[in-house]
């Protein structure tokens, strides 16, 4: 394994160690996350709406909140004692730095959505088992979308006054394709449609997935102190 | 005689943050043995010095060359709270491309923390972080290593094991920097004293056998002259 | 030359172009009230169409360039392209302003509604929200090299996003049949609206020139007071 690959899991280790050590930033995101999975299940008429109606957006509103609640943290840790200064001192390449801190938020935002999908499913009582597979694939290519735009965002945003601010205010722009996208896609699986008529949705999520992370992996270094 | 090349070279450093001048035609150099000090002012760009000595700071003007690894120690500890002591060494030298745990252990021991190799860094008092910062910056085995204020805050213990890890480390040929303003500890180690004033050199001299108060006595002339 | 005089003469330029596109405007606002015809369908509201369109264009104009200098910024690091590109996204997020209180005022009597999630109108609120993220992304930086590589990374992404939320509105429409009246499709105008309407968008586009020259050249003002200020301290 190349030393580029080695670093950044290196560090998405590190991330996942410390998350799981202390655990905070996993309850409360696990935690918001059935709150507003719950929040959104009695915001509706329940004799026009159902909630199968309400499920798609609901679940998409949780997942990216929750996981905005993780991206505020994930430079937060490298700033505290100033790791980062110790990270760029390492002979290693800053993008790895960026890749091993986009896969350990993807990890941190994985984790909070295995634990909250369950109760997804159990609190709007979704027969769903046998979509599940297409169900996890959307969220995957969402998740990947938003993590990256967020990794980015949140090194940016660390070091400027107001930070927890000003990620929501420039990341959600960002969310619009990505979870439009997936609301669709959710919305057509939930109600056991075919996947066909969606290509279109699914093109979209995918020329975002690629087209961001390669965008994010090159803008990094622009974000490091100089 | 063959010329050996210097462990550090900066030349005609300048460094500027909008418009304000931090740093300003600064020309070190440092070969292997040898223990400079910079001495100033809060405010006459140690710190910033130091930074860009080390390659975190691009200079705005002028050029900074280093031969081998560098190991820097900072104010901050560049270290994870929620990992124990080892976990933060062996992140660290992983990036370093070092995965001896045996490696680990012996800087445990030089830095005198080996009984508490297991603790969280959170638990450690100011003395114990500082000596396993230094133990951090050691992992590569620099061949030039940068210290800002290193004894800030420390207790006899800390002060001395710091001391002797220094003496150990010019006698194997390493080149040290050593940036501070309250210099009675260590100006005995010292091989050369650099006067910072108001961001620049305002003087590079052999220590010569002189103690921290003629030092003192000299950088207060050299600082009302400017 | 000193930088300041400099930025002076440039600024006087602005105020000419400026002057210029503002007499510009007036003849525009003359031309379409007197002497281009009322639409037989929309009647007088369509009218407003000769500011909401140029001032559309406009803020796209100002966040393309915005999004170009950025890149550029990255590529040379030369602080003037970081000055000019905020001069921009300033102007840009006037402009946007302009094309989202006439748009409604319009839609409510053509369209029947005052907001409608349609492609470019809702692309464009989103530029404007973007604009404000980038303004407010500047406010929040002190060290001015720091400012301009975050606002040029912001700029890129939010060029290559615009696309991107056009696409997912397009889509999304498709799904959602839109409770429109009158659908305005891409316009067959007779030639003397059409003629309105292009002088219109040169006037607007003359107007962004006008006016980020003077802001630059406030941009290069306030940079010298800045020298000056930390020479003496």
């Amino acid at each position: 394994m190349s030393s580029f690959w080695t670093a950044a899991l290196t560090i998405a280790v590190k991330d996942m160690k410390i998350e799981w050590r202390t655990k905070t930033a996993f309850a409360s995101a696990i935690v918001f996350a059935v709150l507003v999975l719950a929040v959104f299940y009695f915001a509706r008429d329940p004799t026009a709406v159902g909630a199968l109606d309400i499920a798609p957006g609901a679940l998409w509103v949780t997942f990216t909140f929750a996981a905005m609640l993780g991206l505020n943290r994930a430079f937060l840790l490298e700033s505290e004692n100033r790791a980062m200064d110790g990270l760029l001192l390492a002979p290693i390449a800053p993008s790895a730095i960026f890749v091993g801190k986009f896969l350990g938020n993807l990890a941190f935002v994985g984790v909070v959505e295995l634990v909250s999908l369950p109760l997804f499913i159990l609190f709007y009582d979704l027969p769903i088992i046998r979509q599940l597979p297409a169900l996890v694939g959307v969220i995957a290519m969402a998740t990947i979308a938003f993590v990256a735009v967020g990794t980015l965002l949140s090194a940016m945003v660390v070091r400027t006054r107001f930070a927890e601010l000003m990620l929501p205010i420039l990341l959600l722009p960002f969310l619009i394709p990505p979870v439009v996208g997936a609301v669709q896609l959710t919305s057509r699986i939930l109600s056991q449609r075919p996947l066909s008529d969606l290509a279109g949705w699914l093109k979209l999520l995918a020329s975002f997935d690629i087209i961001f992370v390669i965008l994010c992996f090159f803008l990094f270094e622009a974000t490091l102190e100089e | 005689m063959k010329r050996v090349e210097p462990a550090l070279k900066a030349q005609g450093v300048t460094r500027r943050y909008g418009h304000r001048v931090v740093l300003q035609d600064v020309s070190v150099e440092v070969s292997g043995g040898e223990f400079l000090m910079l001495v100033g002012h809060n405010g006459a760009g140690k710190t910033t010095l130091i930074r860009v000595l080390a390659g975190l700071l691009k200079p705005s003007a002028g050029t900074v060359q280093r031969s081998g690894a560098t190991g820097m120690v900072a104010h901050s500890s560049m270290l994870y709270d929620a990992l124990t002591a080892r976990e933060n060494l062996a992140f660290f030298g992983r990036l370093h491309g070092h995965n001896d745990p045996a490696l680990i252990q012996r800087v445990l021991e030089q830095m005198g923390l080996a009984p508490h190799g297991d603790r969280r860094v959170a638990t450690f008092s100011r003395g114990m972080v500082q000596r396993l910062s230094i133990g951090r910056a050691l992992l590569p085995d620099p061949e030039l290593l940068l210290l800002d204020e290193p004894l800030t805050g420390l207790d006899d213990t800390a002060a001395a094991t710091i001391r002797e890890v220094l003496h150990d480390l010019q006698q194997r040929g390493r080149a040290i920097v050593v940036a501070t303003h309250q210099l009675a500890e260590l100006v005995d180690l010292a091989s050369t004293v650099g006067f910072l004033v108001g961001g620049r050199l305002a003087g590079l001299e052999p220590v010569a056998g002189r103690d921290g108060h003629s030092v003192m006595a000299h950088y207060r002339e050299l600082a009302a002259n400017v | 030359m000193t930088r300041r005089d400099h930025a002076l003469a440039l600024a006087r330029r602005g105020q000419v172009i400026t002057a210029i596109a503002l007499a510009g405007l007036a003849g525009v606002f003359i031309r379409a009230l007197a002497f281009t015809p009322i639409e037989r369908t929309q009647g007088l509201a369509q009218k407003i169409f000769y500011v909401h369109a140029p001032s559309a264009w406009a803020a796209l104009l100002a966040f393309g360039i915005t999004g170009i200098l950025s890149l550029l910024y990255l590529w040379l690091k030369d602080r003037k392209i970081d000055s000019i590109a905020a001069a921009s996204a300033e102007v840009g997020l006037a402009f946007s302003v302009v094309m989202l209180t006439t748009g409604p005022i319009w839609g409510k009597t053509v369209w029947g509604t005052w907001w409608s999630w349609d492609a470019r109108l809702t692309s464009t609120m989103f530029i404007f929200l973007l604009f404000i993220g980038y303004r407010v992304m500047r406010g929040a930086i002190v060290d001015p090299e720091m400012r301009a590589r975050y606002s040029a990374v912001i700029g890129i992404m939010a060029l290559v996003l615009v696309p991107f939320i056009h696409m997912t509105v397009y889509l999304f429409r498709t799904l959602h049949p839109d409770p429109v009246l009158l659908k305005p499709s891409s316009p067959s105008m007779p030639g003397v609206m059409l003629v309105t309407l292009l002088t219109s968008v040169a006037v607007f586009t003359l107007m962004y020139v006008g006016f980020v020259t003077q802001r630059y050249a406030i941009a290069i003002l306030r940079d010298v007071r800045e020298e000056a200020a930390s020479a003496v301290s």
